[in-house]
This record gives C-alpha cells, sequence and structure tokens, in this order.
C-alpha cells in the first residue's frame, strides 16, 4: 500500500514511531497530486515548498523529541473560502481571484499548532454557492470514481483530493449539506458539526447562522481526530462560538452499538430518492440491526418546508454577506465606472457568477420592503418548528439514518440549466444545518455505476460523539474505507 | 393671515467614550492617522466577525435610566444594508424592532419655563467611517471611525421652536457628560443630529408633512437649520404650495438646505437580526449596577443651587451645566467643612474666570474638591485674605502641591497676632498724626488710607479685618 | 406571490446588480421557479407570528480592552485603488 493510500491514523503510527518522516509523506502526496491532479482538478492552489517546509520543521521537533499532537506532520488541504494569511482565498469566484487575507481564519491557527502540512487551498461552488463544484467560476473539478461526473459540492474540491488520495485529510465548510454530500458522492468521510463548535471567524461567510467547518477525511477515526483540532470556542472572536467543555471525541470512540436506538424517518425514503440509494441505506439500518442496535421508524413532518426554509434564510443572509464584496476594498473592480453606483453595480455584475447573482437576487427579496414578514420571517418560525421536530425525534432515538442526496454523482453538466433541479438535490441535507445539529456522512456502498453511496447519520445538539461511534461501528463491521479511487 | 406652529423631532447620535470600538479591540482616539485604527473586523474583511463591547450596552442603558426609559433587558442586533463607502460591510450593525431603550422623556427649562421632551427610543449602533474629499477626481475612505460606538436618541415630535431644540440638545449633552458615557466634543464630530419639521397651522393638531434634515454638524447649525426650514415650509404654504416628503442636507456655509432624496427613493433597508452576533440581556443585577451609577441630575442641582443656596438662575446655570463645577461644589460641601455657598462663589468666579480664560476644563487642571475646600478653610479661619486665596488657586490649579505647601510656599500666612497688629498700628499712627488730626476733624475717609499703610507695613500679610478693628479702636482712644 | 419584471429590476437595484448585463434574462426566468419553490413555505400554517428573540444563547461580550490594530498597509494591500492612504473611489456627491 502506497502511503497516499493510508489514513491518517495510521499515518499517525507511521510518523510517531519514525517509519517514515513528515517530509517524505508530504512529497509522496505532492507526488500523487501530480498524477492525478490533471485529471480531478480540486486544488486551486499549492504550495509545494511551503508544506516541506513545514514538514521539515515538525520533523525536526519529533527528532528533539518536542511532545506533539496526534496530526502533526500529517497533510491537509483546505477549502478555499477559509482565509490564509498571504495565501490567496479566492472562494473560487472572480471577484477574489487575487485576494490574499492579511489574517488566519481561527481554524487555521489551530491547524498550524497542532503540527499539520496545508498542502493548498481545495476548489468550491462560487462562494460556497452550489451542489456540484461546476459554480466555480476558476476550474472544474472532477469526481476521482469516475472524472465524467462531478465531486458534488460545494466542498467538492476537499472531498476529491482525500478521495483521490492527493492529501488524507481537509477542511471544508457546510451551510445546507455542503461538507456531506460531496463526501458522499466521493465516498468519504465528512463531518458536519453542531453549529457552533467551531470558529467561523476567518471562513468567508455564505449564511451565518447555518454556515460550519467541519472535517473530511478517509475514514471515520480520521474525522474524529481532525475534529478535535478544529472544534473549541473562540470568545474574542466569534460571538456564536459556544464556551463549553470540548471533550476529545477521538479518545471516546466506542463502536458498541448494543441498545442504540436508530431512527429511519419515512419522509427520506421516499418519492424523488433513488431506489438504489434508499437501499443502500436501508441496508446499513440492517447492519446495525445485526450489531445490536435499535431500528425505530419515525416521522419528521416538517421536512418538506426544510429546502424552502433554507432557500429563504441562507439567500436573506448571502444577500447581506455578499453585500461588502463592491470592488472598494478588495477583489474586483470594473475597468470603467461612470460614477459610484455604476461602479458597484458593473463589479458586482461582472464579477459574480449567475448562481451568486440568483441568491443574492432571491436574499434581497425576501428581506425586501413588504415581502420580509410572508418570507424571512414565517421562514425563521418554520426553523423554530423544525428544531422542535428534531427534539421530539431525538427523544425516541439516539441517532438518525438516512440518505445524504436523493442520487449519486451525476455527470458534469447535467443540471446545470436548471438550478432549481440542482436545489433538490440538497432535499436531505438542509433540514439538519436548519437545526443546527451535526451530521456524519460516510459511504455504505456503490450504485450499480460504481458510484459511492453515502449515508448521513443525524445527532443531537453536541451529538457528534454518539454519531462518531455508529459511523465506525459500521465501517468496522463493513469494511467501508480507504476508498481511495482512480 | 394664518399663524403657523413648528413641530419638530430630532435624531441625535453620540460617540460613547468607550476606550475601544463597538464590535473590535480597536482604539476610538479621534485624530489618528488615516486607516491606523483599523481590523479585519472594522474594515470590513471577508471572514471578520464582530463581538460587542460590555461598556457600550453598559453606557446605552445608563442613557435609558437617567432619561426615565424603560430598559428593554433582552435585545439584539440588526443589519440595516445600504450601499456607502463609509461602510465597509455594506450593512451597519444598528438596532431595529427592540431597541435597548424606549419611552423616556427629559424636562428642562425654556426661558424660565419647564418643557418635556419624550423619547422614542435610544439604541446602540456602529458609526461609519469617514469620506475624504482631495483635490483630485476621487474620494477616500478613512476606516478610523468605522465601528465607533454611537448612541442614537430619537425623539417624539415634542418641539415646537428653534430655541426649544437648542435647550433640548444641550440637555442631552449635559446629561451625556454628567453620565459620563461621551466626550461631547462637538468639534470633533461626537454628537450629530438629523431633524424632522414639519408646520401645522396653530391650534390643530393633524401633522403636517414631515422633511428630514441631515448633516447637522452643531447645536448652532441646528438652530439656523429649523429657522430655515420652518421659514421655507411657510413659505411653500403661503404661496398655496404643498410640501413634499423628502429629505434635504443642510449646508450650513449657505445657510441654506437642497433635496437630497425623495420619499420615491426611500430606502429599502431589508433589516433582519444579525446572524454573527446573539441576544443581549441585561439581568436585574447588572440593571441596579447601573441604576447605582446614575449621579444626581443636572436639572435636580439646578433646582437645589436655586432654592437652597440662593443663586440666581443663571449662575445655577453655569454651574448645573458642567459636571465637574457642580460636583466641585457639591463633593467640597458634603465634606462638611465649608459652605456650598462659599464653594460656588469661588467656582462661579475665580475659576469660571481661569477656565474661560485658558479654554479648559476643570479636569485639563489639578484642582480637586478636597483642596479647594482646604483653602477656603483657610481663608474663614482667618490663616490667609480673600486676595492670597486667589493666588493660592493659581497654583492649585497648575501643580500637585497641597493647599498649606503653597501657602508656605509663597508666604501668604496672614499677621493675626493680636499683639504684632497693635505694635504694627501704633506705630503707623506714629507716623501719621496729620490723618489722626483729620479723623478728629470729622474726615472719617482717612481710616481707609491708614489701613492701607498698615497693609503696607506688614507687606499684605496683616488681617485687614484685624487691623480695621485695632484702628477703629486705636482712633477712639485718642 | 409571483415575482414580476418590476420586482426583479427593484431588487436588482437594492442588491446593486445589473438587470442589463449579460445573462440576466436567464437569471429572471429562473427567479420564477425559485419563487415558487420556496413558496410552498405558503402552505405550512403556524399560527399568528411573532418576532422573537433567539435566547438559546445569551451575552457574547467583550470586555472594553484595547487590541493592536493592524499597520494600514496590510488593510490596503488587496485595494484595488489607494491615495492617500485610503481606498479611493469616484468623487462621492452627497
Amino acid at each position: 500500500m502506497e502511503l497516499y493510500q493510508k489514513t491518517a491514523s495510521e499515518l499517525s503510527s507511521l510518523l510517531q514511531s519514525k517509519e517514515i518522516s513528515s517530509v517524505e509523506l508530504t512529497k509522496a502526496v505532492f507526488a500523487r497530486t501530480a498524477q492525478v491532479e490533471d485529471t480531478v482538478g480540486a486544488y486551486i492552489s499549492t504550495d509545494e515548498e511551503a508544506a516541506l517546509a513545514r514538514a521539515a520543521q515538525i520533523d525536526e521537533k519529533r527528532a528533539a523529541g518536542e511532545e506533539l499532537s496526534p496530526l502533526a506532520g500529517i497533510p491537509i488541504a483546505v477549502k478555499d473560502n477559509i482565509c490564509t494569511k498571504g495565501t490567496a482565498t479566492t472562494c473560487a469566484s472572480k471577484m477574489l481571484e487575487n485576494f490574499v487575507p492579511f489574517y488566519n481564519a481561527t481554524v487555521v491557527d489551530k491547524l498550524n499548532e497542532e503540527g499539520l502540512v496545508i498542502t493548498g487551498k481545495t476548489n468550491l461552488d462560487e462562494f460556497a454557492m452550489g451542489s456540484s463544484c461546476e459554480n466555480s467560476a476558476l476550474q472544474t473539478t472532477r469526481n476521482p470514481h469516475n472524472p465524467a461526473h462531478v465531486p458534488g459540492g460545494s466542498s467538492g474540491g476537499s472531498a476529491a483530493v482525500v478521495a483521490a488520495g492527493e492529501t488524507p485529510l481537509a477542511v471544508g465548510s457546510d451551510t445546507g449539506g455542503s461538507i456531506r454530500q460531496p463526501a458522499s458522492f466521493c465516498g468519504v468521510v465528512g463531518l458536519k458539526p453542531t453549529y457552533g463548535t467551531v470558529s467561523r471567524y476567518g471562513l468567508i461567510a455564505f449564511a451565518s447562522s447555518l454556515d460550519q467547518i467541519g472535517p473530511m477525511a478517509r475514514s471515520v477515526e480520521d474525522a474524529a481526530l481532525l475534529a478535535d483540532v478544529l472544534r473549541g470556542a473562540d470568545p474574542m472572536h466569534d460571538s456564536t462560538s459556544i464556551p463549553r467543555e470540548y471533550d476529545s471525541l477521538h479518545a471516546k470512540l466506542d463502536p458498541d452499538m448494543k441498545g442504540v436506538r436508530i431512527g429511519l424517518p419515512k419522509e427520506y425514503f421516499g418519492e424523488g430518492i433513488d431506489a438504489e440509494v434508499s437501499k443502500a441505506v436501508l441496508d446499513a439500518a440492517e447492519v446495525y440491526r445485526g450489531l445490536g442496535a435499535e431500528i425505530v421508524e419515525l416521522s419528521l413532518p416538517l421536512s418538506k418546508y426544510a429546502l424552502p426554509i433554507y432557500y429563504i434564510l441562507s439567500s436573506a443572509e448571502a444577500s447581506s454577506n455578499l453585500a461588502r464584496f463592491d470592488g472598494v476594498k478588495y477583489g474586483y473592480r470594473t475597468q470603467k465606472a461612470d460614477d459610484l453606483i455604476d461602479l458597484y453595480v458593473k463589479s458586482r455584475s461582472e464579477a459574480f457568477g449567475p448562481e451568486v447573482q440568483r441568491r443574492i437576487m432571491l436574499g434581497t427579496y425576501v428581506l425586501s420592503s413588504g415581502y420580509y414578514d410572508a418570507y424571512y420571517k414565517k421562514a425563521r418560525a418554520a426553523q423554530r418548528a423544525i428544531r422542535a421536530d428534531y427534539a421530539k425525534a431525538f427523544e425516541q432515538v439516539d441517532v438518525i439514518l438516512t440518505p445524504t442526496a436523493p442520487t449519486t454523482a451525476y455527470q458534469i453538466g447535467e443540471k446545470t440549466d436548471d438550478p432549481l433541479q440542482m436545489y433538490m438535490g440538497d432535499i436531505c441535507t438542509v433540514s439538519v444545518n436548519i437545526a443546527g445539529l451535526p451530521g456524519l456522512v460516510q459511504p455504505c456502498g456503490f450504485d450499480s455505476g460504481r458510484m459511492p453511496i453515502g449515508m448521513q447519520l443525524i445527532g443531537p445538539r453536541f451529538g457528534e460523539q454518539k454519531l462518531l461511534n455508529a459511523g465506525l461501528a459500521f465501517e468496522r463491521a463493513t469494511g467501508l474505507t480507504d476508498l481511495v479511487a482512480l | 393671515m394664518i399663524h403657523y406652529e413648528p413641530v419638530i423631532g430630532l435624531e441625535v447620535h453620540a460617540e460613547l467614550s468607550t476606550k475601544t470600538k463597538i464590535f473590535c479591540g480597536c482604539s476610538t482616539q479621534f485624530g489618528a492617522p488615516i486607516n491606523t485604527h483599523v481590523c479585519p473586523v472594522c474594515s470590513g474583511q471577508p471572514g471578520a466577525l464582530p463581538v460587542l463591547n460590555k461598556q457600550v450596552v453598559h453606557y446605552a442603558a445608563k442613557m435609558g435610566v437617567a432619561t426615565h426609559c424603560q430598559i428593554n433587558q433582552l435585545c439584539k442586533s440588526d443589519r440595516k444594508n445600504y450601499f456607502y463607502p463609509d461602510l465597509p460591510k455594506a450593512y451597519q450593525i444598528s438596532q431595529f424592532d427592540v431597541p435597548i431603550c424606549e419611552n423616556g422623556y427629559v424636562d428642562f427649562l425654556v426661558d424660565g419655563k419647564p418643557k418635556r421632551v419624550r423619547f422614542e427610543r435610544i439604541h446602540f449602533e456602529e458609526d461609519a467611517g469617514k469620506l475624504l474629499h482631495d483635490e483630485g477626481e476621487g474620494t477616500v475612505v478613512d476606516f478610523n471611525r468605522c465601528g465607533v460606538p454611537l448612541i442614537e436618541m430619537v425623539t417624539k415630535p415634542d418641539i415646537h421652536s428653534s430655541a426649544e431644540a437648542k435647550e433640548f440638545l444641550e440637555t442631552v449633552k449635559t446629561t451625556l457628560s454628567y453620565l459620563q458615557i461621551s466626550d461631547c466634543r462637538m468639534e470633533e464630530g461626537s454628537i450629530r443630529c438629523d431633524v424632522n419639521v414639519s408646520v401645522r397651522p396653530e391650534g390643530t393638531e393633524e401633522l403636517g408633512t414631515r422633511v428630514e434634515m441631515k448633516n447637522i454638524n452643531s447645536f448652532s447649525a441646528a438652530v439656523r437649520a429649523i429657522d430655515y426650514e420652518v421659514e421655507r415650509q411657510i413659505e411653500v404654504l403661503e404661496e398655496g404650495g404643498k410640501i413634499v416628503q423628502e429629505t434635504r442636507r443642510w449646508d450650513d456655509s449657505k445657510v441654506k438646505n437642497l433635496v437630497m432624496r425623495s420619499k420615491e427613493d426611500a430606502q429599502d433597508y431589508r433589516y433582519f437580526p444579525d446572524p454573527d452576533l446573539i441576544a443581549v440581556e441585561i439581568d436585574d443585577e447588572w440593571m441596579k449596577q447601573i441604576e447605582s451609577e446614575i449621579p444626581e441630575l443636572p436639572q435636580s442641582r439646578f433646582d437645589r443651587y436655586v432654592n437652597d443656596l440662593g443663586l440666581t438662575p443663571k449662575e445655577a446655570r453655569t454651574l448645573s451645566d458642567s459636571f465637574e463645577k457642580a460636583c466641585l461644589v457639591d463633593d467640597g460641601a458634603a465634606m462638611g467643612r465649608v459652605s456650598a455657598r462659599a464653594l460656588a462663589n469661588w467656582v462661579l468666579s475665580d475659576i469660571s474666570k481661569y477656565l474661560n480664560d485658558k479654554q479648559m476644563e476643570l479636569s485639563d487642571t489639578k484642582l480637586t474638591a478636597e483642596k479647594l475646600v482646604a483653602m477656603v478653610e483657610l481663608i474663614e479661619k482667618n490663616v490667609i485674605s480673600g486676595n492670597a486665596g486667589k493666588k493660592v488657586l493659581v497654583k492649585l490649579f497648575e501643580t500637585e502641591d497641597s493647599v498649606d505647601q503653597i501657602v508656605e510656599d509663597l508666604g501668604l500666612k496672614q499677621m493675626s497676632d493680636e499683639g504684632a497688629i497693635e505694635a504694627l498700628v501704633d506705630e503707623v499712627l506714629a507716623a501719621n498724626s496729620k490723618s489722626i488730626e483729620d479723623y478728629k476733624g470729622g474726615k472719617k475717609n482717612v481710616v481707609g488710607f491708614l489701613v492701607g499703610q498698615c497693609m503696607k507695613a506688614s507687606k499684605g500679610k496683616g488681617n485687614p479685618k484685624m487691623i480695621n478693628q485695632m484702628l477703629a479702636k486705636k482712633l477712639a482712644e485718642r | 406571490m409571483a415575482i414580476t419584471t418590476q420586482d426583479i429590476a427593484y431588487i436588482a437595484g437594492l442588491a446593486r446588480l445589473d438587470p442589463h448585463g449579460e445573462g440576466f434574462d436567464k437569471l429572471a426566468e429562473d427567479m420564477q421557479g425559485i419563487v415558487a419553490m420556496v413558496d410552498q413555505l405558503q402552505e405550512l400554517d403556524l399560527g399568528d407570528i411573532t418576532d422573537v428573540i433567539d435566547t438559546e444563547r445569551k451575552n457574547a461580550l467583550r470586555e472594553d480592552v484595547e487590541i493592536p490594530s493592524y499597520p494600514s498597509e496590510e488593510i490596503l494591500k488587496n485595494a484595488p485603488v489607494v491615495e492617500c492612504g485610503g481606498v479611493s473611489v469616484p468623487r462621492v456627491v452627497e
């Protein structure tokens, strides 16, 4: 087995026993990148020199006997909507193509403190708006399992680098499924943490009340290790980050499923969900039953309103969050403006892609005078109702099991003309963000076209441990891991 | 001819005197070089997030309590969305439907008559940056002021003349300075106001169409702007015209206003709760703390100065208008060693004159209530003369020295020893026999001359009262 | 609530987007479908809705303590046009 195929946990052992060095490992993943990146196109930028220098530093520390954290020396890719000081952070937009932040996101500081080796920045749908990476204004990313197919989105680049063996770990962000759906499409593990448990400082905001940064990895154990690095309160920088004790998830991993109650919400297995996908997830439920879990059928009656609620709330916030991109302080400025308003209009119209403009338009509409009550205010009330729905469900079960997306990864270009059809692809993931819950996605099989199918485990607030425990149990039972493609 | 009554409402913005900005740790210090008090948060960098300064909440609530507002102990922050170069995020974080304070009022006097103006609301928000218009073709943006905390105070349309508006503004300013929550430096723009004006035939209740005026940068400009706008509206109506609901920009140098925007392009600010911030709760304990910090306010002190100290309204106003002056008198009197009246006399005369001449505030000097009391006490105990007191005062403004030290250094201690005074008087009388003759001949005014001679002989240290008494006694004996 | 052409022009104005720009016609067309989708929410009866303050968490507050600012060069590094130490825009006539 090549180094690039190994999980972070395996690599961590090899590094700690000094069987390999971080420089060796970093060279190996960059060699792999050189080999596959023309096909995959997952990275917007890489910095091999900086990565190797960093790896050498970690090796030196290890040689000097310094105590290092488990992921020290492990390469990691970061989604290109997370600010990295001195390195372009583009949001895959013409608007920020040349934008170089002068400060680090809190999570980037954490990666550095823990000694991870940042390899580069990964592609996404422009400003994280989309589900296929096709809305990237900068490049096309392809699914490592079949380059004719999309990797999913918006964290498609982060999913693809992990699936293609370009790094063992990546950081993504999830507003309505942007970690989970590409994880499902690319056959990797992705965790969307409870809202407020990972600092958003330095994550270029799409929808502030829904955005959450999380880990993408090749195994549940790896996802737990990376989640432990990313999580934590950030009271000086993020008012929405929650001050509480963040115990190590990895340390408490426990795959015992006896007596664990797993809910199957009927709304997630009906019309609109591919039969192969439904079957794979229901098969997973049987695996759990075999492991001693109790399978409970339940209902989340408001599920069908999740999509409108999500598109109202996320677009409203986006219309405000993206207003700062006006051609004045940073980013793209039009070459020819008659006056100030002309400068705003042209800079924004020329630099934002069509999907971003659609969301800004929708968001402006639902907040505008005369429509606020019918849309925004109602969506907020419906959000509270959805939260109550879930709270009730979690009185009956420990975790909820659902598909991640109605289909497996589709072909590039298949849905680009019809934004609505694209939005429908988010129906299984958005309610988790609306309710602020954690969601874990991991591979549970393949469809007839050999494209990965991902299952989603949803937990109560702060229920990450339950999710990861269940995820680990499934992984151990089925051996569905180490799915490096290509 | 119809007589028109102006109906005026004000929106007053005051910068709060916190050390740091409302949502980041940058300094609020005025006058820094361009773009040097700036960070990712206040310059609206992508990914930066706000964290609310606790002191802003505290100060805003303090103003609410001092103006009899209902405090919304649970409130939130909202975004007001609009594009402008001085607003780097393209939204201002403010408060919309649940302001921190609602439904208050202030009382004050206009030409000696009591007046009450009600507040609709007081809320906190962030200031915008400054636009600098250079010689060239562009406008340059300075972000230093972005994120400086403001409170916006919105009145009900209770004001009916520019004179009332001016007194109201003065009252707000005095209250802010009593609460020590704003520097109130007008020349630095730390208090600004927008004015809403309409007129209606006197005696009618229905409000006329209202015009909003912006860009009013001083209280005197507010007076000019109101007078101008009232006159303009009356003229329009007299000529059979109609007032158009619009926003006009006041140009104080030209003493006129021009249309900025009409009602049709009224802004649609798309307010919504800021998802980057969470609810603010002032619990009962915090409320108690805030309430305990409210000092006795100017109107109450004014009344006391007139009724208890017997000051004229003008004198009382001079004291009550200045928190520092009022405290000098009240804190000094509270020590129970000298009378409030004596202190007030000093503050109204020599102290006010010194501050005026030097263009200083009391806090720019080293004078304290404790030292003023010590000085006045020495005069009352005849240790120094009133004149010497004036000399001591100058030193008290400028040095840290104690009163005793200054008296010692300047050699101001009075000669109050009876034997010494008697010797002095005897000496002077012996040298001025002509004056004694004159006195006996009925020229009583020679006493003044003789006192002067005694003072001169004592090098100014003789206690004038004792010299007077001694002279009277000695002359009577002759 | 169907969205009218007038609405779209109005919203574009608020959002500072160009309703005459390339591809905007398609965008306006897409908006019809998207608004119809979010309108499904209108079927949901939640009774009288009052705006409530989310009180799940309260008081993420910072003490009034100064933190050093950033050098102005950093702030201006990404600015398209800088003059006299600040970002420059076409002259604003108030």
